[in-house]
């Protein structure tokens, strides 16, 4: 119905796979289809290629393989590291530190842990949507076992202050287990997991142009967690189920050629954001969420005056532009974004908030497309 | 032309889009989401469910066609559950379809569907419209049993010029019948009865939820005599038998509702019936017609002949021929020249006590 001419401007929440990442795929069910954990030849096969890409993933992130655990996605790797330590007999008075503009797979997690009857601190952001840090730091004590910080927020791209809040809660207690999510920071940034000093993190493949159904869990070596999963002994007797091996091999070749083309597309997702929000910025009244401050260079949160969002987006769609709002809901409508409810947008704003999410298949020129298709629609609507 | 269709996830909604679609029509399809769940879900009973929501999403898949659900819940909510809540505790019945219908339906959307640069938008119901030397009419189905005219007569010749009722000179049978050759999985879905946003039709279960409405009153007969106590008013509704003390000898029905003095006035069918009452809030498709018309007094009533006499502004005085049962405050009368749809209000309560006495 669409047809080749659809402008896909929704990265963010998942991108379409790269054509190195489908081959090596299809690849790896070809001739590595057995189960890893088997004792023949084609198992063998298997398990060297999981075993390799391993190492290889873990490098790019400068952890050790025996660091990286397999998981079907970022949800997965959040909800573990997150639940996970409240479940081992931990005592009532354990807290949980995070903010309030979390993914849902940490916030949803968290009111979980919260249900339980431990204690959760959600710390709120100022109205650029930066965590506040003493806040932050001031709310972790002694009891507390996880403090959880994404890198960067997936609906604005504002980049948090970890490595200041990081260092200050450790000084607190060594003992807590730092985790961020960096899903969405990995899209766009070069993370060194243990140079950044973070003890755990979750990874999403299917947002950086590998496949769906498959995630990271970066566990420092200093932890060990509970299992999530219960049956077999795959992934270092850490997570029950026939690994998804074809799924690592694709990941891990998208990732191989994200990080060698990473600075090079980092120029073109900026050079295109830019030209997109300079051209709606000449001719409508908006707000662009963290423009002067550090933000990921592939995500442009816009509110636009007056307008609703909602209109806007559907408008869009139907002139081929794909873009999103908040968070999707399971029947597709959708409600005010959590985020910018927690910066403090005012009631009458919070309805006017598109994201526009460039990514790898961004191409030279899109920004411009984008933005004129923008005008093109706002002048009908309004 | 571009046409918002508002589907439901029901087989009338459903045949609109796809009649709309093979007559060669840009169609949209539009789930309106009404209600929500704490959480923002949509509801699990009545109608607007998910799993309604889901088959019109097949639906709009089957027919090749642009399919969104949109939020409409903060106007619903203080459109129609506001007056509805407003309503009972005011001893009235109220009709939220009517509600809306005045101002979900045929105004906010039709308010989107402009700014997607729709000239039309269609929906499911039974209503005929015809034009006539340019001006729009509203008429009756052509297939009455399932007429729905009346819970749109508030709409005027110039809304009607942006709305398309394509149900209506089809049957329901005809309905199915299209659905099941269009090969659509909602041919043969049972229609949905419930007040939409009230699953099960408890809808005394729903108002006491909103409302305190806790303090216990008197059920009395028109002398004064008291008879009994209630838990409430908004458990009773003009010409209800339920729930009220019985005993020997004729019938007895709710016959006014007091809310000032929290009481419950119960009566026989006699003292139900009324012959004269007031309507408020009228509006007119187009002109003023009084001549050979009649009027409904409830959502699929029968017609009774009636003379209306204005009172005030957009106040009328209905006089019907023959004097009928059960007209309730709150509901609608629904003005026609045979089948042509010539306007209405809402019934008054004040009024009705005058006429009684």
């Amino acid at each position: 119905m669409k047809g080749l001419e659809y402008l896909y401007l929704d990265h963010a929440a998942t991108t379409p796979m790269r054509e190195i990442a489908f081959e090596a795929f299809k690849h790896a069910e070809e001739v590595a289809f057995a189960n890893s954990s088997g004792g023949h030849e084609l198992s063998r096969r298997a398990k060297n290629l999981l075993e390799e890409s391993r190492d290889f993933i873990g490098g790019i992130f400068g952890a050790a393989p025996k660091e990286i655990t397999f998981t079907s996605g970022g949800t997965e790797a959040d909800n573990w590291i997150i639940k996970s330590p409240f479940l081992n007999n931990a005592s009532i008075s354990s807290r949980l530190v995070t903010t309030q503009i979390e993914h849902e797979a940490v916030l949803s997690s968290a009111e979980w842990i919260q249900e339980q009857g431990f204690e959760v601190k959600f710390i709120g952001v100022d109205e650029d949507g930066v965590v506040d840090v003493n806040q932050f730091v001031e709310s972790c004590n002694k009891e507390t076992l996880v403090a959880s910080l994404m890198y960067a927020n997936n609906e604005t791209g504002v980049i948090q202050p970890i490595s200041e809040i990081l260092k200050k809660v450790k000084d607190v207690s060594p003992e807590i287990l730092f985790h961020s999510d960096v899903v969405q920071a990995v899209a766009s940034e070069k993370l060194d997991f243990h140079k950044l000093g973070i003890d755990s993190a979750a990874i999403s493949g299917h947002k950086i142009g590998g496949p769906k159904g498959i995630g990271v869990m970066f566990l420092s070596s200093k932890y060990k967690l509970p299992n999530y999963f219960h049956g077999g002994k795959q992934e270092l007797e850490r997570r029950a189920g026939t690994v998804n091996v074809s799924g690592v091999a694709g990941l891990a070749a998208a990732l191989k050629e994200q990080q060698e083309t990473l600075s090079e597309e980092k120029i073109l997702l900026e050079s295109e954001r830019k030209i997109f929000e300079d051209t709606l910025k000449e001719k409508l009244q908006i707000k662009i969420i963290g423009e002067n401050i550090n933000r990921l260079s592939h995500i442009s949160n816009i509110q636009f005056k007056n307008i609703n969002s909602e209109t806007l987006m559907v408008a869009l769609d139907l002139k081929g532009l794909g873009v999103s709002r908040g968070s999707a809901c399971a029947s597709g409508a959708q409600k005010p974004s959590h985020v910018l409810k927690a910066m403090n947008v005012h009631s009458d704003d919070i309805n006017s908030h598109l994201r526009f999410s460039f990514g790898w298949s961004t191409k030279d020129g899109d920004g411009l497309k984008a933005a004129n298709i923008v005008l093109s629609t706002i002048e009908g609507i309004s | 032309m571009r046409v918002l269709v508002a589907m439901s996830g029901g087989v009338d909604s459903s045949v609109v889009a796809g009649l709309l679609k093979s007559q060669g029509h840009d169609v949209i399809g539009v789930t309106m989401k009404l209600w929500e769940g704490p959480n923002g879900e949509m509801p699990e009973t009545g109608c607007c469910t998910a799993a309604d929501s889901e088959d019109a999403r097949k639906v709009a898949a089957k027919l090749d066609i642009p399919y969104y659900v949109l939020d409409y819940t903060s106007s619903f909510s203080e459109n129609v559950i506001d007056n509805f809540i407003d309503m009972y505790s005011k001893g009235l019945t109220p009709n939220p379809c009517v509600e809306c219908n005045r101002s979900v339906k045929f105004d906010h959307f039709i308010d989107q569907a402009k700014k997607l640069n729709c000239e039309k938008v269609a929906t499911g119901h039974y209503a005929k419209i015809i034009d006539n030397n340019g001006s729009k009419e509203l008429h009756k189905a052509d297939y009455e049993e399932k007429d729905q005219s009346y819970v749109l007569h508030m709409l005027t010749s110039e809304k009607l010029e942006l709305i398309e009722f394509p149900l209506g000179t089809i049957s329901k049978p005809e309905v199915r019948q299209i659905a099941a050759s269009l090969d659509l999985k909602t041919a043969f879905k049972k229609d949905s009865q419930d007040i939409c946003f009230v699953g099960n039709n408890d809808y005394r279960n729903f108002v006491s939820s909103r409302m305190n409405f806790s303090s216990t009153g008197a059920i009395v007969d028109k002398n004064e005599n008291e008879l009994g106590s209630h838990n409430g008013i908004h458990e009773f509704t003009v010409g209800q038998r339920k729930g009220i003390p019985g005993g020997q000898g004729e019938p007895k029905y709710v016959t006014k509702i007091d809310v000032e003095n929290n009481k419950v006035y119960i009566g026989t069918k006699k003292d139900l019936t009324t012959k004269k009452f007031l309507i408020e809030d009228v509006s007119f498709v187009d002109e003023v017609i009084t001549n050979k018309i009649s009027i409904q007094t409830r959502y699929n009533s029968s017609d009774i002949p009636c003379k209306i006499n204005k009172i005030d502004d957009n106040v009328y005085e209905v006089e019907l021929v023959q004097a009928t049962l059960g007209v309730a405050p709150g509901q609608f009368g629904v003005i026609y020249q045979n089948t042509k749809l010539v306007g209405g209000g809402r019934i008054s309560t004040k009024i009705l006590e005058d006429v009684n006495e």
